[in-house]
């Protein structure tokens, strides 16, 4: 175990309206198991005791599942290590190094304060069409529709999406594109969600588009900052499915 | 040491159990309930608070049958509850391994790994429910775990002999959730639920001596706002961060919980509380939460600690690597003390064994508080690819939080609080002592009784969300006008002023002491007194040291910011408060219980075998407590629990 | 009908739908480096040092033989394709850079530098374009290409702005031609690699087959 003494440039703003700017801070004494919000935890306290306000960032679960936490450390989000920041740990810096941290940005993530985002645009997209639309209560049987393994286990690395917005804000044109594909191949791969597919598939893109979010430029910066390794290939799949839903809202198949 | 003696009410209110036979309960109560015709029910307006399990599945069934609901949650995401965390799986009576499985045996195994501190008929009904959620989830499209030929697949888990619990690898409540949440995103877009994301409820608001309401501070602006319903849905989780460092995620906090319980719902057996034997030990003190790792571990990880004190210095000093401990100088304590059982010894009693020899200073972590699970003897049986087809994941995550191989060195383990089993008091319609409060999910004290088994909390909250509350709401909602309360009248205003003068009282305060310090050192206490091993000095020690640490808050708390716009000290603070509130009542509910029972131990009563000795005699009731005041005796409402179906036994699974 | 229209409209708008214009477009662009390639490579053919004429000039004088309607045809073809590739792209990129905020510090994990620089290296292209067609199609002579190649590129700035071009064609190409499948969707995590080689190959053949022309004049192997 050694401690680190870390430079820390930290992007601070009031709220949304206020004009933001990079402020340096000294990190001293960090034990190099401590992950990274525990540092930042240690940083504050002494901001807290000093009488000034702490940095304010997102956080909740601390195991990497929740996707609550996120922060661009050194221009990527999450630090670039196929993990949440909470999962960051501090080893992975030297004695000596500077640190810098910022908010994810992207126009469609208002920022609220310092390093705080909103990522509620995400919601909008499941909302316009990442779902199943069936009630409760009037479920089949679960096993009267067998489902092959591969699929279930294809959908399944599409669902371990945590939502954290890490690919919009490594991504160079702010693109929602692995967000997006990952629910809908979810959904789209398995037979529960065949009969609102071409639906499902053009609602979530307009939704996508309409919230001012980028366009994919085939970079996967996204896959490579995804702490949850979503493959890029889901992009390639809602490529695909949204050529067949034009095709088929076109001619008619399915209004 | 002086006794207190708890001021004892005759007054319990009913708990609404249908009679008949336990199998016809539920049926019974569905046939007779009271329904709304769906023109009406989008007149009624529902407030669920906490969009988990529990609350998003409430949220999106009531929304979907045409109820107005509004959704409020402190995250910025329904999405993010800690439902998300769990990791195992979830139980159902489904049978599909053809192993004997049924419903009474759900109901039974959940009712023994209670300790029979559980009300057989909510029990019964939620094995009822049980293989309902997962035709509900898998239409919804939850990726569980299959077999090759495209059926579901099944774990075996703790406390049953059967393979029931039905998984998604190790992100079974992550999956759950996002049915959940696509299913409330669902009728977002619709726009049958209003959702408020960062909000959180400050106050409960009660008019006429029924829930019309709540209180809650937008966590952007700081804007402290009222809303008002026909009725409440409380869904806002446990309270196992009143140890500070737990599983939990660091907003979970017992906030609306206590606010309730103080404006008249009872609190209903705090004392239960889970520990969980395999988390990952504490490192320093400034950690902020503690990591699980799966209970799996232990059917091949072998658990030890030094034999001798000066050993386990040197290992915690890193003068010397734990593989290079002699056969001869490792003490095995599980599999001496527990030959039959070994390893594998029930959650509770491994969970204190740990402590003991930890207090005998044979710890090793730097912190002095852990013990080794080994996989030496398991690697060198059946090989390491073996072990990594197995626990793989877990050796990864175990590696990347320590940077251990735990291939090379033994893992270290601690146990860490997890679960709370206790909660708010509730009918059999989920409703609370208050009516108009309904309170669903691990919010609620129902159906786990003094222990949960593992993958019975998911079940519950689904259960409760997705099947119950769409039930037993109309039995309260018909006796109410719909839209008969405004936030014009006088309460929310006394409400929202009461929120915003302590608010004030707190940033007021100045002093020197950060909430998360404060915080700190009530867990430590509460971990130390009221954590595994409970006796009366310890108690006694809590619930005397308890009232300074609330009176240092008040007088020395420092809340740097101001209210308006994010305040994250603010929010801690208000949570602390909380806890501070809440605390004691955890320890009379510990100190007036005596008998072991699950997960609540008074190491006074305890079998020869170290097992929990129950009390089925004086204690065979839900301990239902009511809030009189923060200085003041909370008054004690017993609900006798009578066991018609599963006889009294002792729980043993020898 | 109307719902036809209405898609289209939408498809033409939407993201996923411009970027499958410009794979597509792009894609017919790689084709037309290939057939204008294959032409430009009979330059090699014959001996102009002894008389023979080279082979070029035969290709162009053939090109020029075509149907009047059908040389403007494909070349207004040719230019409508561009003209849709360049537009959308730039239409897009201007979004990309609206959808985005800077980072004070900015890090890159994958993202090629290629990938990172195809507006600038298309514009380089498109500026080179309107050079080439000026100095070799309006200004040539199709029974006289040869020579005219070859005075051309003796011009050592006219032979260093057309392999600077061709390089920049190179960057552009390596990212396009993958990105062209999985715009399409028809790439998958296994068949990527695959494609990224086959991207690198193409380009370094192609681009190389085309910078050997003013090499070859500079070294005076053509003359």
């Amino acid at each position: 175990m050694a401690n680190l003494n870390l430079t820390l440039k930290v992007w601070r703003q009031e709220n949304a309206q206020a004009q933001g700017r990079i402020e340096t801070y000294k990190a001293k004494n960090i034990p190099d198991e401590a992950s990274f919000l525990e540092m930042l935890d240690i940083v504050n306290e002494e901001l807290v005791h000093e009488g000034k306000e702490p940095i304010v960032f997102d956080h909740d679960c601390r195991e990497g599942i929740c996707g609550m936490c996120s922060l661009t450390i050194n221009g990527v989000p999450h630090g670039g290590k196929k993990v949440t920041t909470c999962q960051l740990h501090m080893r992975q810096f030297k004695d000596g190094d500077t640190i810098w941290i910022e908010p994810f940005r992207a126009q469609a993530f208002p920022l609220l304060r310092d390093l705080m985002v909103d990522r509620t645009a995400l919601d909008n997209i499941i909302a316009a069409g990442g779902f199943v639309d069936i009630r409760t209560g009037s479920a089949p049987n679960a096993n009267n529709m067998p489902v092959r393994k591969k699929t279930a286990d294809a959908a399944f690395d599409a669902a371990a999406c945590v939502g954290c917005g890490a690919c919009v804000a490594s991504c160079k044109n702010s693109s929602a594109m692995l967000f997006t594909s990952a629910k809908a191949a979810h959904l789209n791969l398995l037979p529960q969600g065949q009969p609102e597919k071409n639906k499902r598939v053009l609602a979530m893109v307009r939704q996508m588009d309409a919230l001012g979010f980028g366009n994919c430029t085939n970079q996967y910066e996204c896959e490579a900052a995804c702490p949850k390794g979503i493959s890029v290939d889901n992009i390639a799949k809602l490529n695909r499915d949204y050529m067949i839903a034009c095709a088929a809202e076109a001619v008619g198949v399915f209004a | 040491m002086k006794d207190i003696k708890f001021p004892v009410s005759d007054y319990m209110p009913d708990s609404c159990i249908p009679d008949g036979p336990i199998a016809e309960k539920w049926t019974k109560y569905k046939r007779e309930a009271k329904l709304i015709n769906p023109n009406n029910r989008r007149k009624y307006t529902v407030l669920v608070v906490g969009s988990g399990l529990a609350g998003g599945a409430a949220a999106a069934t009531l929304a979907e049958l045409g109820y107005n609901v509004h959704c409020f949650c402190y995250q910025d995401s329904p999405r993010r509850a800690h439902s998300i965390a769990a990791q195992g799986g979830i139980n159902a009576a489904h049978n599909y391994q053809n192993d004997g499985d049924s419903v009474y045996r759900l109901f039974y195994d959940t009712v023994k790994g209670g300790d029979f501190r559980a009300r057989e008929a909510n029990v019964y009904r939620l094995a009822e429910v049980s293989c309902n959620i997962i035709n509900q989830c898998v239409a919804q499209g939850v990726p569980f775990g299959r077999e090759y030929g495209g059926l579901l697949d099944n774990r075996s888990f703790g406390g049953s002999q059967l393979k029931r619990t039905f998984y998604s690898r190790g992100q079974t409540g992550q999956q759950l959730l996002l049915g959940a949440y696509q299913a409330m995103e669902k009728e977002i877009g619709k726009g049958h639920i209003q959702m408020h994301p960062r909000t959180e409820m400050m106050d409960l608001v009660v008019v006429d001596g029924h829930a019309k309401g709540i209180v809650v501070r937008d966590m952007v602006t700081g804007e402290i706002k009222s809303y008002a319903g026909d009725t409440v849905l409380l869904a806002t989780g446990g309270y196992g961060r009143v140890f500070f460092l737990s599983t939990n995620a660091m907003g979970c906090n017992v906030g609306a919980a206590c606010a309730c319980w103080k404006k008249g719902a009872y609190f209903a057996n705090p004392c239960f509380t889970q520990i969980h034997p395999t988390c990952i030990p504490v490192k320093g003190d400034y950690q902020s939460k503690l990591t699980l790792m799966s209970e799996s571990l232990r059917n091949d990880g072998r658990i030890w600690v030094p034999k001798s004190r000066e050993v386990a210095a040197k290992i915690r000093r890193g003068e010397m690597k734990p593989s290079d401990v002699a056969e001869g100088d490792r003490d095995y304590y599980l599999e001496r003390k527990y030959p039959s059982f070994g390893n594998l010894a029930p959650r509770d009693i491994s969970s204190r064994a740990a402590k003991e020899a930890c207090d005998d200073e044979r710890g090793v972590a730097n912190t002095g508080r852990g013990v080794f699970l080994d996989f030496k003897d398991a690697i060198n049986r059946m090989g390491k690819e073996w072990i990594d087809g197995q626990y793989g994941n877990l050796f990864e995550m175990y590696e990347e939080i320590t940077d251990v191989d735990p291939h090379e060195q033994p893992m270290m383990i601690y146990p860490a609080s997890h679960y709370t089993m206790g909660g708010l008091w509730v009918d059999y319609n989920l409703m609370s002592s208050i009516p108009g409060l309904h309170v669903l999910g691990e919010a609620n004290f129902s159906d786990h009784g003094a222990n949960r088994l593992g993958a019975s909390a998911l079940m519950q909250g689904l259960s409760d969300g997705y099947f119950v509350i769409s039930a037993t709401l109309p039995t309260y909602l018909t006796t109410q006008t719909p839209g008969s309360v405004t936030t014009a009248a006088p309460e929310f205003k006394e409400a929202e002023d009461a929120v915003k003068a302590r608010i004030k009282k707190m940033m007021d305060v100045q002093g020197t002491k950060s909430p998360d310090e404060i915080h700190r050192e009530l867990g430590k206490l509460v971990w130390e007194d009221v954590g595994m091993g409970r006796t009366k000095e310890s108690l006694m020690d809590a619930i005397e040291k308890i009232p300074a640490i609330r009176e240092e808050f008040w007088t020395n708390v420092k809340v740097v910011g101001s209210a308006e716009g994010v305040n994250q000290e603010l929010e801690k603070a208000w949570r602390v408060a909380a806890f501070l509130d809440f605390a004691e009542v955890l320890c009379y509910d510990a100190l007036n219980r005596e008998e072991s029972c699950g997960a609540h131990f008074r190491l006074e009563h305890q079998l020869a075998d170290g097992e929990a000795k129950r009390d089925d005699e004086n204690f065979a009731y839900v301990a239902c407590w009511e809030y009189k005041g923060t200085d003041e005796l909370p008054v004690l409402h017993k609900e006798p629990l009578t066991f018609d179906t599963v006889h009294l036994a002792i729980r043993s699974y020898k | 009908m109307n719902d036809i229209i209405t898609t289209a409209c939408k498809f033409v708008t939407s993201s996923i739908g411009r970027k499958i214009l410009v794979a597509l477009t792009g894609a017919c662009l790689l084709l037309f480096l290939v057939g204008h390639l294959a032409g430009n490579m009979t330059i090699y053919g014959g001996d102009p040092g002894n008389g023979v004429p080279s082979w070029i000039d035969a290709y162009a004088t053939g090109l020029h033989t075509m149907p009047a309607w059908l040389l403007w045809a494909i070349r207004l073809g040719l230019a409508a394709i561009l003209l849709i590739h360049v537009v959308l792209t730039l239409v897009l990129k201007i979004e990309n850079v609206n959808a985005r905020t800077q980072y004070q510090k900015e890090g890159t994990l994958k993202a090629t530098l290629s990938s990172r620089t195809m507006v600038l290296t298309g514009i380089m292209i498109f500026c080179f374009l309107i050079f080439h067609l000026w100095q070799l199609t309006v200004n040539g002579d199709p029974a006289n290409c040869y020579q005219h190649i070859v005075d051309a590129f003796t011009n050592p700035v006219c032979s260093g702005f057309y392999i600077l071009a061709i390089c920049c064609l190179f960057m552009h190409v390596r990212h396009g031609l993958q990105s062209v499948f999985q715009t399409l969707g028809l790439s998958t995590r296994k068949v990527r690699p695959l494609y990224n080689i086959i991207a690198v190959l193409f380009g370094l053949v192609v681009c190389g087959a085309f910078i050997s022309i003013p090499v070859a004049v500079l070294c005076g192997i053509l003359k």
